[in-house]
């Protein structure tokens, strides 16, 4: 089994089980035929802004976004 | 005052207009988002068939993960999810344990940060400039997970029950290893040992994979189900606002026709008496 060999890599790789499942979602997603993959991208789509609080005060916030891309 | 109680009535007319418009969009938002929200249901319901909700568990590092709305004029939903995280925080804080807040939503962290500042570890706003999907909330998740330390997340969340009914709620997700010693003393998790699973992997390993994915997804349903409830109050709270700037506009009305009727009474009188006054 593939799966049994990769489980540690990805880990090791400072990944967590959602980004790895992401990965694999967006291949299979990659796989689909034309009227559907357009429609299985939109579903992909991320954009928010986050922010990280020190000792009760804002720190720059960084926008996670591929809509860029 | 005649000008005066015309132009009130115009204006009054104008936000009736906004916010009867504002009705039928979140009313026709709410149709596909809660489409959504039922199908994701299927995510969620395993993991709670699986390990079970343990809100009264007792550990060091509590989260609390807090879901509001980027917008406001959605009626009470998002007081009511701070509110209850401010509870939250009063059970789970004690002398060596800590309690910290993640905030998603712009109007959650607004109120937050005027009481519990210094206990605020992230925030994040914006969600919902695409409709949401899961990619994006896992996203999220896994930012979250990078980003905090924690022994058990407790998400707060609003549950759509109907439009009009919306129910706060708390969800929680614990860390593996707190789900490894809970198992170990029985109860409910107990049970997960009588699982096979596939794999040479350890129950370690296994436990961790299986702690992210039900973050993930429980996050997803909850922002789901939250966006619901913000476009079922934001709907509510329309439709009554319309029916204010109604019952408004029919007042001005009728003081508006009186005070005309008054001025054409008094005229007459004036044309009447100047008459009589010639004649007599």
């Amino acid at each position: 089994m593939a799966s049994n060999a990769a489980a540690p890599f990805w880990r090791a790789a400072g990944m967590t089980y959602i980004s790895y499942s992401n990965i694999c979602a967006s291949l299979v997603r990659g796989c689909l035929k034309e009227p559907h993959k357009t429609e299985a991208l939109t579903r992909e789509k991320v954009h928010f802004s986050f922010t990280q609080w020190k000792s009760g005060k804002p720190e720059k916030p960084s926008i996670i976004s591929d809509t860029v891309e | 005052m005649f000008s005066a109680v015309r132009n009130r009535m115009k204006s009054v007319k104008n936000i009736q207009k906004i916010t009867k418009a504002m009705k039928m969009v979140a009313a026709s938002k709410l149709r596909s988002a809660q489409v959504r929200t039922e199908n994701s249901r299927g995510l969620w319901q395993p993991f709670a068939a699986l390990l079970g909700d343990s809100p009264s568990v007792d550990v060091k590092k509590n989260v609390i993960i807090t879901i509001s709305s980027d917008k406001g004029l959605c009626g009470g939903i998002n007081s009511t999810s701070v509110k209850f995280s401010k509870a939250l925080h009063k059970i789970t804080s004690g002398p060596d344990k800590e309690t910290k807040y993640v905030i998603v939503g712009e109007k959650g962290k607004v109120q937050l940060v005027r009481h519990s500042k210094k206990d605020i570890e992230l925030t994040i706003a914006e969600v919902q400039k695409n409709p949401l999907n899961y990619t994006q909330v896992a996203v999220i998740a896994d930012h979250i997970l990078k980003n905090v330390e924690y022994d058990a997340l407790r998400i707060v969340f609003n549950k759509f029950r109907s439009v009009v009914q919306f129910i706060p709620t708390v969800t929680t997700v614990l860390s593996p290893e707190i789900v490894e010693r809970e198992s170990e003393s029985g109860g409910k998790l107990g049970d997960l040992d009588s699982y096979e699973t596939e794999g040479a992997e350890t129950k370690g390993e296994i436990l961790q994979n299986l702690a992210e994915f039900q973050f993930s997804c429980v996050l997803y349903s909850a922002a789901l189900e939250n966006a619901c409830s913000e476009l079922g109050a934001r709907m509510s709270a329309m439709d009554s606002s319309s029916r204010n700037a109604g019952q408004m506009l029919d007042r001005l009305t009728l003081t508006y026709n009186r005070t005309r009727q008054a001025s054409i009474t008094t005229e007459l009188i004036e044309i009447i008496s100047g008459a009589s006054a010639l004649t007599g």
